[in-house]
C-alpha cells in the first residue's frame, strides 16, 4: 500500500487540534513525542507489550507505539499531560503521588493511563479488576506493591481513601 | 524540588570543595545567597530515591528544610568523580564527603553568626535555616550571613557532624522529590531530551548479538549497500566504522525504517558452546581459581564427614531488563562533545569516549539525566558512544534510541553461575566441611563502540566480581572458598545483587539440605551455626514475624485447602550482601520467609507471601528503604521464578517480553516487611540486599511443599513438573516439553508449501504437447493499430467517476504499481508457479503505457487477454474475470485510465522458462480454460445477489486469488470455485461453504470485513487482502452489501447461527485453561500476543486484536498465513478501523515462531489437527522473495 508522505493529518490531543505534516504511517507515539513534545507516553518496546506508551483514545487505553498516527485522526487522544487541569492533578495521579508509587518512574505513564481507563469504564473496580487492568503493564523496578496501593486509593478501595495532600515541592 | 543552581552564583555564596586525587578542584556543596543549598554527588539516582535521601543528609547537617536543598548528581562538569553508581554504596560511601561538606559549611555559618551576635559558636542553634542564640530574639538567615561574599572553604573531614540522637530529618520518611513530576509527564528523562537541530539515529548491530570477545568482534562486516537507504525520505547519512553501523535521518520513524531496510552483509559468527547445558559449559570454561579463604584441613574433613553432601547449583543468564531501551543525545562540534546520557558511570564513560574519539576528557561534558531503571550495567553507555559517533559524522546533534530487541540482545547480561559445594556433617551433627567453588564468567562490559570500531582489542577480560557474598554466614569447622574468575562467554556484567544472589542461593540451599540431613528445623539449625549475633537477631525476629512453623523435614502439606493437588510450603533464607572487592563491605542484612503453593499437576509455583526481615542500620529515609525492599522482593522473585536468557544461532534469542517474561501484577505476592530499628548503627546500603536471599528461600519453600529439591533456576512450570515427575517415578522424563496434541487430534497430511512448484516441473514436459494440441489451427492474434492518445475531456464526469470506482474495484493499482514507483506505471514482480511476471505500465503514456491503445484494443485485452500488439497476456492478468464486465463499465474504466497522468516507464520484460515463454501457447490455454462471455444475471436471484455476483466474479476478480488453480495455472471451477488458493506466499482462504472460519461467515460479517477491513468474529484483512479492502473503500455501501449478499449466499444458504454467541463461546473455551504458561509457545503468546488478542481486551484496549479462537488463519489447513502475519504484522486496511499489528520478524527466531505457531494451533483450534512441518514452513515463508527485504543485522 502506498502512503503519501506529505499529506497532513489532524490529531486532537488533550482537547487541542493539531494539523501535522507527518507520515500517516508514523507511530502515534513518535508523533506525540517528537512533533507535539508530549513526553508523558514513553517508548518501551514498540510491540505493544509493556504499556509504557499508553494513551487514551476515545477514553479507552491504547498502545501508541503500534497505532499509526493517520488511523486516529479525528479521535480524542488524551496523554498523561492532559489528565491534570490547571495544575490540578487527576485523582489517579494524586493517588500515585500519595502512595509514592514510582521508583524510576518510566512505566508510570502506562500505569496511570491504564488505571484512568479502568476508572472511566468501571464504577467500582475491585482488586482483581485492578490487577487485570494492569496485567500487561510491565514494571521492572518492582514497584507493584506501591502501584497497587495507588490503584486501590484511586478506585476508592482504601478505608478513608481520600487522596492525601501532595508533599511539599 | 528547587531548581539546580550553578555552583557559584554572581551574588556570592559559600562553596565547600576539595582537590581530588587527580588534582582537580571538586565542589561538594554550595550555599547560595538566598540561603538555599546545592549538594554535588558523583553518583546518580537510578530510580532508587537517593536524590531525596542525599538531600535529607545535607538538610540534616545544616538544619534546614529538606526542600531547600537541591542535588546535582553524576554530572562530569560539576560533580566529583565518585566512581560508578553500583553496589548500593551511595549512602554508605558516596554520601560521606557530602555530609562532611555540610558539616564544614555549618561550622563556617556558625562562626560568622557568632561574630555578628557576639557569642561563642557553641551557644548557637539553627532552626529551619535561621541561626540564633537562645538568649536573643535575633535570627540570621544563611544568605544574610554570607553578605554577598563568595567564600571558598576546603572540605574538612574532621568537621563535627551531628549526633544521630539529635536527628530530626534523617530517619524520618520523606516523600520522594521526583514523583510529582514523573506522575504528570514533566520529568525530563534522557529519552525526552531534545536540542535544537537534533537528528535521529538508529544503529544496526552485527549478528553476534550479546558477544564481546573473540577475533570476529569488529571484523565481521562484509558489505553495506548505501543505496538501499539513500533515497528514503529524511535520510541524512550512513556511518560505518568497522562493525559499527548507524543511520541518521530527520525523523525518528524514518531512522527506524532506514535501519530496517539497510541491506548489509555480515560473516556468520562462530558458534557458542552449549548454552542449554550451562553447568557443563561453565565447568569447561577456562578460569583463574582464586582462593578467598581457607581454614582447617578441608580435604581431611571431607573424607571424615559422617554425612557428605556434594551439590551443584546453577544460575542462568538474566536480563537487567530496563523498561526503557537506552537512549542518548550527543552534540559533537568544534572538537567538543556535549553528551546527554542516562549512564550509571559518567566519569568512566567520559574516559571511554575520550579513547573512542581521541579527545581529552576535559573536551567532553556529560550531562546525566534520569533513565529507566538499569539495575546494573545496561546499554546506557553503549548508546552514548553510538550517539557521539553519529553526531561527529554529521556535525549536528543526534539522538540515538535503541530498540527493545537491541537492548535485550546486547545488554551485558547478569552472568550465569555454577556453584559446586562439597561438604558435610560431622558425627556430632556439626558443620564439618565446606568446600565452595563458584564460577563467574563476566567482565565489566567494555563499551560496545570501542569494540565494534576496533578502538580496543576484543580480548577476554575476566572480572573479579564473582566473590560477592562468597563467604557463608555459618561456621564450618573446615572451609575453603574459591572463585573462578572467568572471561565472559557472552557479554555479561554486573547486575543487581551481583554474584551474591547466586552464591547465596547455594549457601542457603545447602544449609537447608544439611538441616534436613540432620533432621533439624531449618531456622534452629541456622541459629545454631550463624557467626554474627546481629544476623541471628534478625533471623529470630523474622521467624517470629513470619509465623515460622518448626519442622524436622519437608511437610508436603496440602494444608486442607483445595483438591489436595496443591501443596504448600514455607522456606527460609538469610544473607548479608557484601559488595566491593574482596573482602568487601557489608550492606544491609536481609532474611526471607517465602510461602509458596505448588500445583503438582502443572508444576506451577505461586509465590503467595513473603516476609522480609531487614537490618539496614540507621535508615536515612525509612519509606525509601521499605520501597527498596519491596522492589527487591518483586524483582528477585521474578528472576527466580521466571527469568532465563536463551540462546540460538550463536546469539541471544530473548529479544522481547514474550521471550523474556517478567513479573506481572496478578503474580505479585503479599509482602510484609520488618525493618529492625538500629538508629545507632551506621547506615547500610539497601539497594540490593533484600534480593539476595530470594532464590534459596523459594527453593526451600518448594522443598517444604514437595520434598523435592530444585537446584537450578528458574522455577518454571516445566522444570518443576519434570522434577516432581522424576521424583515420583513417572516415566515422562524431564524437560523438552513440546505442546501436546489434544486428544484425538491427528496430524494432517504433510505440508507442501510449494505445491505448484512441485507439480509444475514434471508437468512442464508434457505441457507443450497438451496446449499445442489444443492450439492447432490457432495463430497469433493481429495487432490493433496504435491511435493518438484519446482526449479524456470527451467523457462525462459521471463516466470518469464510474471508471475511477471500477479501477478501485479491480485493484488495478495494486498489481500495476511497483513499490515506491508511480501509480499504475507497472514493473511490479508477481511470483507465479511458472516464473516471475512483471506487470505492465497502464498509464496513458503512448510509448511505454497504453496511451496508444484504442478502446477496442483495451476491451480485447480485458476480455480475451490479448495485448494491443497481438501478444497473448498471461493469466496473472485476470482477464478470465474481467471478461464478465459490461461494455459500459469497460468504457468507463478505459476513460478513467486515459485520464490519468502519463508516466514514461519501461517495465522489465517478463521472461518465463520454456515452455511458458511461448506466449502463443496461451491461445490454447484460453481454448481450454477461458470463456470470453459477459456476465449473465440469474433471474432466479434478487438484484443484490446479481449485482454482487457481477462485482465479485467480474472486475472484482476475487476468484483470481480465492480459487485454487490447476497445474496449468487455470482457476478450478465447480465446487472448487472460491475454495481457496495461494498467492504471494499467502493462503487466500476459501469463501463460502469451504471456509475454515470457526464462526460461519454471515452477510453482515462479510459486509463489515469488506467495508472496514475487519469482522469482529473473524479478524482483520492482512497481507494481500489489506490493499484490496483499502481499494474497496471507493465503492458504495450498496455495492459492498451486494458483494456480501452474493458471497454469503454462494452455494448454500449461510447457516442460521448466532455468530456473536458462538464467537463468545469459542473464545471462552479457548481461554479457560490458558494460564499458567507451561511452555515456550504459551509464554510467547502470553507476553507478546495476549495483551491485544485475549477475549478480555475487546472493548478495553483500543482496537484490540481478534481473539485467536476466531481467526481463520489459526483454523486453516496450512500455517502459512499465521506465520506471515507474525513475521510481517498487519497494516491497517482502513483508517480508523483497527490498529496495526507489529511485525515480529526481527524479534523472534524461527524456533520461537515454530513453538508459538504450534501452541496457538493447539490452544485456539483444538478441533483441528496439528500442523506438520511448521519449522520448515516458517523458514520458507521468512525467506520467501515476496516478503519485503529485511536487514540481516540485528
Amino acid at each position: 500500500m502506498t502512503h503519501s508522505p506529505d499529506a497532513e493529518i489532524t490529531l486532537t490531543v488533550n482537547g487541542a487540534s493539531h494539523r501535522l505534516a507527518v507520515p500517516a504511517t508514523a507511530p502515534l507515539l513518535a508523533v506525540l513525542r517528537n512533533d507535539l513534545h508530549l513526553n508523558g507516553s514513553k517508548y518501551g518496546c514498540g510491540l505493544g507489550q509493556c504499556g509504557a506508551c499508553t494513551v487514551l483514545i476515545d477514553g479507552i487505553a491504547a498502545r501508541a507505539c503500534t497505532i499509526p498516527a493517520g488511523s486516529v485522526a479525528g479521535r480524542s487522544i488524551v496523554t498523561l499531560e492532559g489528565l491534570s487541569k490547571d495544575d490540578r492533578l487527576d485523582p489517579v495521579q494524586e493517588a500515585f503521588v500519595a502512595e509514592q508509587a514510582a521508583q524510576c518512574g518510566y512505566c508510570l505513564n502506562g500505569m496511570i493511563m491504564a488505571l484512568k481507563a479502568l476508572t472511566l469504564r468501571e464504577v467500582a473496580p475491585d482488586e482483581e479488576m485492578i490487577r487485570e487492568a494492569l496485567r500487561y503493564n510491565l514494571c521492572r523496578c518492582g514497584t507493584h506493591l506501591e502501584i497497587l496501593a495507588a490503584a486501590r486509593r484511586a478506585c476508592g478501595l482504601l478505608p478513608g481513601g481520600e487522596p492525601a495532600p501532595r508533599p511539599a515541592r | 524540588m528547587t531548581q539546580e543552581r550553578e555552583p557559584v552564583s554572581t551574588d556570592g555564596g559559600l562553596v565547600v570543595e576539595r582537590i581530588s586525587a587527580g588534582g582537580f578542584m571538586e565542589t561538594f556543596l554550595v550555599i547560595h545567597a538566598d540561603g538555599h543549598a546545592t549538594g554535588y554527588n558523583g553518583h546518580v539516582d537510578l530510580g532508587t530515591g537517593i536524590r531525596t535521601a542525599l538531600a535529607q543528609i545535607v538538610a540534616e547537617e545544616l538544619d534546614v528544610s529538606a526542600d531547600s536543598v537541591a542535588m546535582v548528581l553524576g554530572d562530569t562538569a560539576r560533580t566529583p568523580d565518585q566512581g560508578p553508581t553500583i553496589a548500593s554504596e551511595t549512602i554508605q560511601v558516596a554520601a560521606v564527603p557530602l555530609r562532611q561538606a555540610a558539616a564544614t559549611a555549618r561550622r563556617v555559618i556558625l562562626a560568622r553568626a557568632a561574630a555578628v551576635l557576639d557569642v561563642s559558636p557553641e551557644e548557637l542553634q539553627i532552626d529551619d535555616g535561621l541561626v540564633y542564640a537562645p538568649a536573643s530574639n535575633r535570627r540570621l538567615g544563611f544568605g544574610e550571613l554570607l553578605a554577598g561574599e563568595t567564600i571558598r572553604v576546603a572540605l574538612d573531614e574532621n568537621a563535627p557532624v551531628k549526633a544521630p540522637e539529635s536527628y530530626r530529618l534523617v530517619g524520618t520518611s520523606q516523600p520522594r522529590v521526583d514523583i510529582p513530576d514523573k506522575a504528570t509527564g514533566r520529568a525530563i528523562y534522557i529519552h525526552d531530551v531534545r536540542v535544537p537541530g537534533m537528528l535521529h539515529g538508529r544503529v544496526v548491530r552485527p549478528p553476534y548479538a550479546g558477544r564481546d570477545s573473540g577475533d570476529f568482534i569488529g571484523k565481521s562486516l562484509i558489505a553495506v549497500d548505501r543505496g538501499s537507504v539513500a533515497a528514503l525520505p529524511g535520510f541524512v547519512d550512513l556511518v560505518v566504522i568497522g562493525d559499527f553501523v548507524g543511520v541518521i535521518c530527520e525523523r525518528e520513524e524514518q531512522a527506524a525504517e532506514a535501519a530496517r531496510r539497510l541491506r548489509i552483509e555480515w560473516t556468520v559468527p562462530p558458534p557458542l558452546p552449549d548454552m542449554d547445558d550451562l553447568a557443563e559449559t561453565l565447568k569447561n570454561h577456562p578460569g583463574e581459581p582464586r582462593t578467598l579463604s581457607e581454614s582447617g584441613d578441608v580435604d581431611a574433613a571431607l573424607e571424615g564427614a559422617a554425612n557428605r553432601l556434594t551439590r551443584r547449583y546453577v544460575w542462568p543468564y538474566q536480563m537487567h531488563g530496563s523498561i526503557g531501551p537506552s537512549c542518548a543525545v550527543a552534540d559533537f562540534s568544534d572538537g567538543f562533545l556535549t553528551l546527554w546520557s542516562g549512564t550509571q558511570n559518567p566519569h568512566m564513560l567520559r574516559g571511554n569516549l575520550a579513547t573512542l574519539l581521541q579527545l581529552r576528557p576535559e573536551s567532553i561534558d556529560i550531562r546525566r539525566h534520569e533513565a529507566a531503571g538499569c539495575y546494573g550495567r545496561n546499554c546506557a553507555d553503549d548508546v552514548s558512544a553510538d550517539a557521539a559517533l553519529l553526531s561527529r559524522a554529521v556535525a549536528r546533534p543526534v539522538r540515538v534510541q535503541l530498540t527493545r530487541e537491541q537492548e535485550h540482545a546486547w545488554e551485558p547480561k547478569g552472568a550465569a553461575q555454577l556453584i559446586e559445594i562439597d561438604g558435610g556433617l560431622g558425627e556430632d551433627g556439626d558443620l564439618a566441611a565446606y568446600d565452595f567453588q563458584t564460577r563467574y564468567p563476566s567482565n565489566r562490559g567494555p563499551n560496545l563502540a570501542l569494540l565494534l570500531t576496533g578502538a580496543i582489542p576484543p580480548d577476554p577480560q575476566p572480572s573479579d566480581m564473582g566473590d560477592r557474598t562468597a563467604i557463608p554466614p555459618y561456621h564450618y569447622e573446615a572451609e575453603r572458598i574459591r572463585v573462578h574468575d572467568m572471561a565472559p562467554i557472552v557479554r555479561a556484567s554486573w547486575m543487581r545483587g551481583v554474584s551474591a544472589m547466586p552464591n547465596c542461593f547455594a549457601h542457603e540451599s545447602y544449609i537447608d539440605e544439611l538441616a534436613t540431613e540432620a533432621g533439624a528445623d531449618p531456622v534452629d539449625f541456622r541459629l545454631k551455626h550463624l557467626k554474627d549475633p546481629r544476623a541471628a537477631e534478625l533471623v529470630r525476629a523474622t521467624a517470629e514475624r513470619g509465623n515460622w512453623v518448626e519442622r524436622s523435614g519437608p511437610r508436603r502439606t496440602s494444608d486442607g485447602r483445595g483438591d489436595g493437588e496443591t501443596l504448600y510450603g514455607q522456606g527460609f533464607a538469610y544473607a548479608v550482601y557484601v559488595h566491593g572487592p574482596f573482602p568487601g563491605t557489608a550492606a544491609a542484612h536481609a532474611a526471607w520467609i517465602a510461602e509458596v503453593a505448588v500445583d503438582r499437576r502443572t508444576g506451577e509455583v505461586a509465590l503467595e507471601r513473603v516476609v522480609v526481615g531487614h537490618d539496614a542500620g540507621m535508615m536515612i529515609n525509612p519509606a525509601g528503604v521499605q520501597h527498596q525492599i519491596h522492589g527487591n522482593v518483586v524483582q528477585s522473585a521474578s528472576r527466580v521464578l521466571k527469568e532465563e536468557v536463551t540462546f540460538q544461532n550463536s546469539t541471544v534469542e530473548s529479544r522481547d517480553w514474550g521471550s523474556y517474561p517478567i513479573a506481572n501484577f496478578p503474580e505479585v505476592p503479599d509482602v510484609d516487611v520488618l525493618m529492625l530499628p538500629r538508629p545507632a548503627e551506621p547506615p547500610l546500603g539497601v539497594g540490593e540486599s533484600a534480593s539476595v536471599p530470594s532464590a534459596a528461600a523459594i527453593a526451600n519453600a518448594i522443598f517444604d511443599a514437595t520434598g523435592v529439591r530444585f537446584r537450578e533456576l528458574p522455577f518454571t512450570p516445566e522444570r518443576i513438573k519434570a522434577g516432581l515427575d522424576a521424583a515420583a517415578g513417572v516415566g515422562s522424563g524431564p524437560s523438552r516439553l513440546s505442546e501436546a496434541s489434544p486428544e484425538g487430534a491427528k496430524p494432517s497430511a504433510p505440508d507442501r508449501p510449494k505445491l505448484w512448484r512441485r507439480l509444475a516441473a514434471p508437468l512442464a514436459a508434457g505441457l507443450a504437447a497438451t496446449i499445442g494440441t489444443a492450439a492447432v489451427g490457432l495463430t497469433l492474434r493481429a495487432p490493433i493499430a496504435p491511435v493518438a492518445p484519446s482526449n479524456p475531456s470527451v467523457y462525462s464526469a459521471e463516466t470518469l467517476e464510474r471508471g475511477r470506482i471500477l479501477a478501485a474495484l479491480g485493484d488495478c493499482a495494486v498489481c500495476h504499481t511497483a513499490p515506491g514507483s508511480a501509480t499504475n506505471a507497472g514493473g511490479r514482480a508477481i511470483e507465479t508457479p511458472f516464473g516471475t511476471v512483471f506487470s505492465t505500465n497502464i498509464t496513458p503514456d503512448p510509448e511505454t503505457g497504453i496511451g496508444g491503445w484504442s478502446y477496442p484494443a483495451f476491451a480485447r485485452a480485458m476480455r480475451e487477454g490479448v495485448s494491443r500488439d497481438g501478444r497473448h497476456l498471461y493469466p496473472a492478468f485476470p482477464y478470465t474475470s474481467f471478461a464478465k464486465a459490461t461494455e459500459a463499465d469497460l468504457q468507463a474504466l478505459y476513460a478513467h485510465l486515459m485520464g490519468q497522468p502519463p508516466v514514461r516507464a519501461e517495465t522489465p520484460v517478463t521472461a518465463l522458462a520454456f515452455p511458458f515463454n511461448i506466449r502463443a501457447l496461451m491461445a490454447g490455454w484460453n481454448t481450454l480454460f477461458h470463456k470470453a462471455q459477459p456476465f449473465a444475471p440469474d433471474p432466479a436471484r434478487g438484484a443484490a445477489w446479481n449485482r454482487g455476483a457481477y462485482l465479485v466474479e467480474g472486475l472484482g476478480h476475487c476468484s483470481a486469488c480465492h480459487s485454487p488453480r490447476n497445474a496449468l495455472g487455470a482457476e478450478q471451477r465447480g465446487a472448487a470455485h472460491l475454495a481457496g488458493g495461494l498467492v504471494d506466499g499467502w493462503q487466500a482462504p476459501a469463501l463460502g461453504r469451504a471456509s475454515d472460519a470457526p464462526v460461519p461467515w454471515t452477510e453482515d460479517a462479510l459486509y463489515a470485513y469488506l467495508r472496514t477491513g475487519r469482522s469482529a468474529e473473524h479478524g482483520a484483512a492482512a497481507g494481500p487482502m489489506a490493499p484490496v479492502v483499502a481499494s474497496l473503500a471507493e465503492l458504495s455501501d450498496e455495492d459492498i452489501r451486494a458483494m456480501a449478499v452474493y458471497l454469503s449466499a454462494d452455494g448454500e444458504t449461510a447457516p442460521r447461527t448466532d455468530g456473536r454467541a458462538l464467537a463468545e463461546k469459542l473464545v471462552a473455551q479457548s481461554e479457560a485453561d490458558i494460564r499458567p504458561a507451561r511452555s515456550l509457545g504459551a509464554r510467547l503468546y502470553d507476553g507478546a500476543c495476549s495483551v491485544c488478542h485475549r477475549g478480555e481486551a475487546q472493548g478495553v484496549l483500543f482496537n484490540a486484536g481478534t481473539p485467536l479462537a476466531l481467526t481463520t488463519a489459526i483454523h486453516a489447513e496450512r500455517p502459512d498465513n499465521l506465520i506471515q502475519v507474525i513475521l510481517t504484522g498487519v497494516e491497517p486496511a482502513q483508517s480508523g478501523v483497527h490498529s496495526a499489528m507489529p511485525a515480529f520478524s526481527e524479534t523472534f527466531t524461527d524456533r520461537q515462531i515454530t513453538e508459538l505457531v504450534r501452541y496457538l494451533r493447539s490452544q485456539f483450534a483444538r478441533d483441528r489437527p496439528a500442523w506438520r512441518d511448521v519449522e520448515t514452513t516458517v523458514a520458507s515463508v521468512r525467506h520467501s522473495k515476496t516478503r519485503p527485504a529485511q536487514s540481516s543485522g540485528q
